[in-house]
């Protein structure tokens, strides 16, 4: 009992949400600052955003990206597949972080959150789920289809987390802003009528980045003996997931943190699965 | 006939056609059907070592970086108003040509841009118009402005009695001399214009 009540102290605080946060803000301000540092500056060290990214002689390409290029054009090109295999290695590992932690898309609609919490002095909740997860699955299917039925990958061009760099560069660059950058605006939108709508049911990246991480190490786990049963992580989660279920171990979870966070007990933590 | 037709059908069906007509002139206002067709025309030129074509918009993914490392800022992404050619990166030479500083080309992740020297590049072919040459036509005899500007003078370019001529073995179609050109025409080209002869060229596997 007297253990209990100190883990219920050491619990108070959150972990996780403000490294999360940090990480994100620094991802954020790495896609802002790179045109900049790029057409104004000519320091090309750091180059390009989520849809392909250099950091010196690192190459990232996003994987829905490169997958679409392959099926689209029939033709393999090593040093797409190098950039390729980072971002797989990790979702393979680690699941979805790509979206939980990095995507400016998790950030803006964050920070969105946070602003809504200092004016109204509560937190943004509105977490019911209308639709069937599964969804995701077809938006990926979906949009593959159709890139090949157009025989181009034209849907990436739309897809928010690169958009999003691309409109900044676009702004730096050229002084405009593509009109295409509605899409940002749209799932912002939709991010305030449904928590992280699009993430959850239409993002083709986050889809197949989830269907990579299906089998994944880094899994939250909730421990039997410490869990309450209070449902406070339900509510906490972006996704509306139950880990009181055990659902942060479906293909869904994005291993954010939040329900650890949220946890009064500690009956929650991150756990390296062996295989 | 025709107004017959629509009076038995009432007016119903023809406000119907009246909007239908209004979307379809809204839809294709602009160009013939340019969600389709290439935006590579005369002096819009893809950036260098591009691949044919025929394969560009399948292979780019738009992700921009070729725009991004352009110290010139020649290279322009497309928007969305392109069809299946938006977001892929063109030239407008008579704005700001291809200083053929070889950037893009060393950061294209898909090898939609492939590695090529500086002189072997081939964006497309300088034509001069002979009739609006003010050289070639003797107006002003001693314009040279575009061998001048050319980074291959001597090689690509030549005078031959003072009057330009191009040489197709080396143009590389950098869009230098178009830029430079001071005569426009009446339809907005240059004296001397980039056609893009070889970007319909056969896939390389």
């Amino acid at each position: 009992m007297v253990e209990k009540k100190v883990s219920l102290k050491k619990k108070r605080h959150s972990k996780y949400r403000p490294i999360r946060f940090l990480m994100l803000f620094l991802a954020f301000l790495l896609i802002a600052i790179t045109p900049y540092l790029n057409s104004k500056l000519h320091f090309n060290f750091v180059q390009g955003w989520f849809q392909s990214l250099s950091i010196g002689k690192l190459w990232f390409v996003s994987p829905l990206e490169g997958l679409e290029s392959i099926l689209t054009s029939r033709l393999l090109y090593g040093p797409l597949l190098v950039g390729m295999a980072i971002p797989v290695i990790i979702a393979l590992l680690l699941g979805r972080v790509f979206c939980s932690w990095i995507c400016p898309i998790s950030f803006l609609s964050e920070l969105i959150d946070r602003i809504i919490l200092k004016i109204k002095g509560e937190r943004h909740r509105k977490g019911a789920n209308p639709l069937p997860r599964a969804l995701i699955w077809y938006a990926l299917i979906g949009e593959i289809l159709l890139a090949l039925v157009i025989g181009a990958p034209i849907f990436v061009f739309l897809s928010p987390p690169g958009l999003v760099g691309r409109e900044i560069m676009v702004a730096t660059i050229f002084h405009t802003l593509a009109i295409e950058g509605v899409v940002v605006i749209i799932v912002l939108l939709m991010h305030l009528f449904q928590k992280r709508f699009f993430c959850k049911y239409l993002c083709p990246l986050g889809g197949l980045l989830a269907l990579l991480g299906i089998k994944r190490r880094l899994v939250i786990q909730k421990e039997e003996d410490l869990c309450v049963s209070c449902g406070i992580c339900k509510k906490a989660c972006p996704f509306t997931l139950d880990p009181e279920k055990g659902q942060s171990l479906s293909p869904y979870c994005w291993n954010c943190g939040e329900c650890i966070d949220s946890c009064k007990t500690g009956a929650l933590n991150f756990k390296w699965k062996s295989l | 006939m025709k107004s017959k037709f629509r009076k038995n059908k009432g007016r119903r069906q023809f406000i119907k056609e009246i909007l239908a007509g209004t979307v379809g002139l809204l839809l294709f206002r602009h160009k013939k059907a340019s969600a389709i067709t290439s935006p590579v025309t005369t002096n819009r030129l893809r950036p260098p070592g591009a691949v044919s074509e025929r394969i560009f918009p399948s292979k780019c993914i738009r992700c921009g970086r070729c725009v991004e490392v352009c110290p010139y800022k020649c290279i322009v992404p497309l928007d969305i108003k392109e069809g299946i050619y938006a977001g892929t990166p063109l030239i407008y030479v008579e704005d700001i040509p291809c200083y053929l500083c070889m950037k893009c080309v060393e950061v294209c992740p898909t090898g939609t841009l492939q590695p090529i020297k500086q002189n072997e590049t081939r964006m497309g072919l300088a034509v001069i118009d002979k009739h609006a040459c003010k050289t070639w036509n003797e107006e002003l005899a001693l314009c040279r402005t575009c061998y001048n500007v050319c980074p291959f003078k001597e090689t690509a370019i030549k005078l031959d009695q003072l009057r330009p001529v191009v040489i197709e073995e080396y143009c590389t179609g950098c869009g230098l001399c178009t830029h430079g050109c001071p005569v426009v025409t009446k339809d907005g080209k240059k004296a001397i214009n980039i056609e893009p002869i070889y970007s319909q060229g056969p896939v390389k596997w």
